[in-house]
């Protein structure tokens, strides 16, 4: 394939925190249209592998490099990279009390358009787009005037967390653990959301624990992480061996 | 009601508010002296009157007068009353002006009273306030103080509880940056049992600005089945801003509900990279965290369109912008 194409590259990436090295070399191609998942066992580094790129700060990148759409992903600040179009959904989303979901998220849409060079949204568009958004996750009206995440339920943050995705319509989204402590309806509308987000120009990596999520979010690749590297790539079928086998035939 | 004050004096336009709040009648009292009426200025309301408006009383300290100065207010709600003040002091000038101002407040037999204390000077000014609050049965005091700008702000704040099931709820927001100091002290009195009272101060505490808060809550003998609460919590945006507090209790009845509390932190650092990762800048982020800080003791403004003022006018604050406009005070109310 073109190497033009290529929107998410990560060429020997080893990310250390406090001395100890947690990814050992991670390669990675990501297409435009694309869903990767990740899998591994716990403490493999799949949360650490989309941190660094999102740009948390609290990692150190020793080696390799990361290239999103041909630039330099590592040397852009956090809020940059979001600009840029890069989206994390986080496992365990933050509580911000005090602060709106409504003035969060309006915030967060007005400094992406000011990047852009677009006028800030007014009022009626404002709510327009976010009704239309939140109908994408079944949230009601209810959430936007609590604070961040503040008093939601498991499933309720995380369906806030597509809700974001689906205001700032990234062109890559990283998804970590989307699917943990959701029960079955709350996946599906999870997985309903980010599925309507689709389409052939951007991209998504999945980071998941289990095969279930990916009944639902079907992948055209996945990749298992293992110490701190991906030991296989394959197709969709590898989930279902996965599930079947365990992780202990790929490791050994 | 009563007209035992005067408003609207004629003064010239630099202390006229733009845009009054709705709903209020407004006071000038320019270097300690009331504007159109007598001095010390004191209000009173008698049984049973109800101030329909909010009267907005505007302290101003003026470059032709600046010597130290005392200035008294004395506020009696009688039985059954309800009414509401907001009280601004400024300063017009970057002058060092010292002011010690006594203010006391006689609320009777079920009647409520409810104060807005916004404090918005210059870096060379000095301000001491001492309130006295007496509160019969039944009564119901509200206060919530803004000190939003000062070089020194000390507010002391004795709170007797006389009368049984009276009620206090005391809140405060204090913003420091380059030297300020900023002190609260409050003695908050549970004399007769069924009382119940709140305190929440809270600080934002940035360069070399410091903060002192010492309250104490003191329950006599006989004051049984009193609540009272208390909270001090600060953030501190640099690292040699400082906060010193002194939360105290001390109770000689036995069946009581009392806490105490104090904090210090710092602004949360996943918060901000969360902010971040949708892309508000780290800046902003930070901005956001502490009008979020803030919230809980804006909150308690009862006033709606008071409230989303001083939430501008604290966000304002927050982004320095007093310290680059020398008489934005002009602009404040």
């Amino acid at each position: 394939m073109n190497n033009d194409n290529i929107m998410l590259k990560i060429s020997g990436l080893k990310v250390s925190i406090d001395d100890r090295e947690i990814l050992t070399g991670v390669n990675l191609e990501v297409r435009p249209g694309e869903v990767h998942a990740i899998m591994g066992p716990n403490g493999s580094g799949k949360s650490t592998l989309s941190a660094v790129l999102a740009g948390n700060e609290n990692f150190k990148v020793t080696e390799g490099e990361v290239l999103f759409e041909g630039e330099d992903l590592l040397k852009l600040s956090p809020e940059e990279r979001s600009w840029a179009g890069v989206f994390l959904g986080f496992q365990y989303p933050i509580e911000i009390p005090g602060v709106t979901n409504v003035n969060f998220i309006k915030t967060a849409i007005n400094e992406h358009r000011k990047r852009k060079g677009l006028p800030e949204l007014s009022a009626a568009q404002f709510l327009k787009l976010m009704r239309e958004r939140m109908a994408y996750v079944d949230m009601d009206s209810s959430f936007t005037s609590r604070g961040v995440n503040v008093g939601f339920s498991g499933g309720e943050k995380k369906r806030n967390e597509i809700f974001h995705m689906a205001m700032l319509e990234p062109k890559l989204a990283i998804l970590d653990e989307t699917d943990s402590g959701l029960d079955v309806d709350a996946l599906r509308i999870v997985a309903s959301g980010i599925n309507r987000l689709k389409t052939p120009q951007n991209a998504t990596i999945v980071i998941t624990h289990y095969q279930r999520l990916l009944d639902y979010i079907v992948p055209d690749y996945i990749h298992v992480i293992y110490k701190g590297s991906i030991i296989k790539s394959a197709g969709r079928e590898l989930a279902r061996e996965i599930e079947q086998r365990g992780y202990d035939w790929l490791i050994n | 009601m009563k007209q035992n004050y005067i408003y609207a004096p004629n003064l010239t336009s630099e202390f006229k508010c733009k845009v009054p709040l709705q709903g209020t009648r407004q006071l000038f009292i320019v270097n300690g002296r009331v504007q159109g009426g007598r001095s010390p200025f004191s209000l009173r309301l008698e049984e049973g009157e109800a101030m329909e408006e909010i009267l907005q009383i505007i302290s101003v300290r003026h470059k032709s007068y600046k010597e130290e100065l005392s200035t008294q207010q004395d506020f009696h709600f009688g039985k059954g009353s309800v009414g509401r003040i907001i009280q601004c002091s400024h300063t017009f000038s970057p002058d060092r002006f010292v002011t010690t101002e006594k203010v006391t407040i006689t609320v009777e037999r079920d009647a409520s009273a409810e104060f807005c204390i916004m404090q918005n000077e210059h870096n060379n000014a000095e301000h001491n306030t001492s309130y006295e609050a007496n509160l019969a049965e039944g009564a119901s005091l509200n206060m919530v103080f803004l000190s939003l700008h000062g070089g020194i702000i000390r507010n002391e704040i004795v709170v007797n509880l006389n009368g049984s099931h009276a009620q206090c709820d005391l809140a405060g927001l204090y913003l420091t940056d380059s030297r300020q100091l900023m002190d609260n002290n409050i003695h908050l009195n549970h004399l007769v049992p069924y009382c119940t009272s709140s305190q929440l101060f809270k600080g934002i505490l940035d360069d070399e600005g410091v903060a002192r808060f010492y309250g104490l809550i003191k329950v006599a003998p006989d004051a049984q089945k009193t609540e009272a609460y208390q909270a001090n919590h600060n953030l501190l945006i640099s690292d040699k801003a400082k906060a010193h507090t002194k939360p105290q209790l001390e109770i000689y009845a036995d069946d009581v509900k009392c806490s105490h509390g104090a904090t210090m932190g710092r602004l949360n650092e996943d918060e901000l990279f969360y902010m971040r990762t949708r892309g508000i800048p780290a800046a902003e982020a930070r901005i956001l965290q502490q009008k979020a800080f803030a919230h809980e003791v804006l909150e308690k403004i009862s006033n709606t369109q008071l409230r989303e003022r001083m939430l501008n006018l604290v966000e304002r604050r927050l982004r320095g912008e007093f310290s680059h406009c020398k008489n934005c005070t002009n602009h404040c109310c």
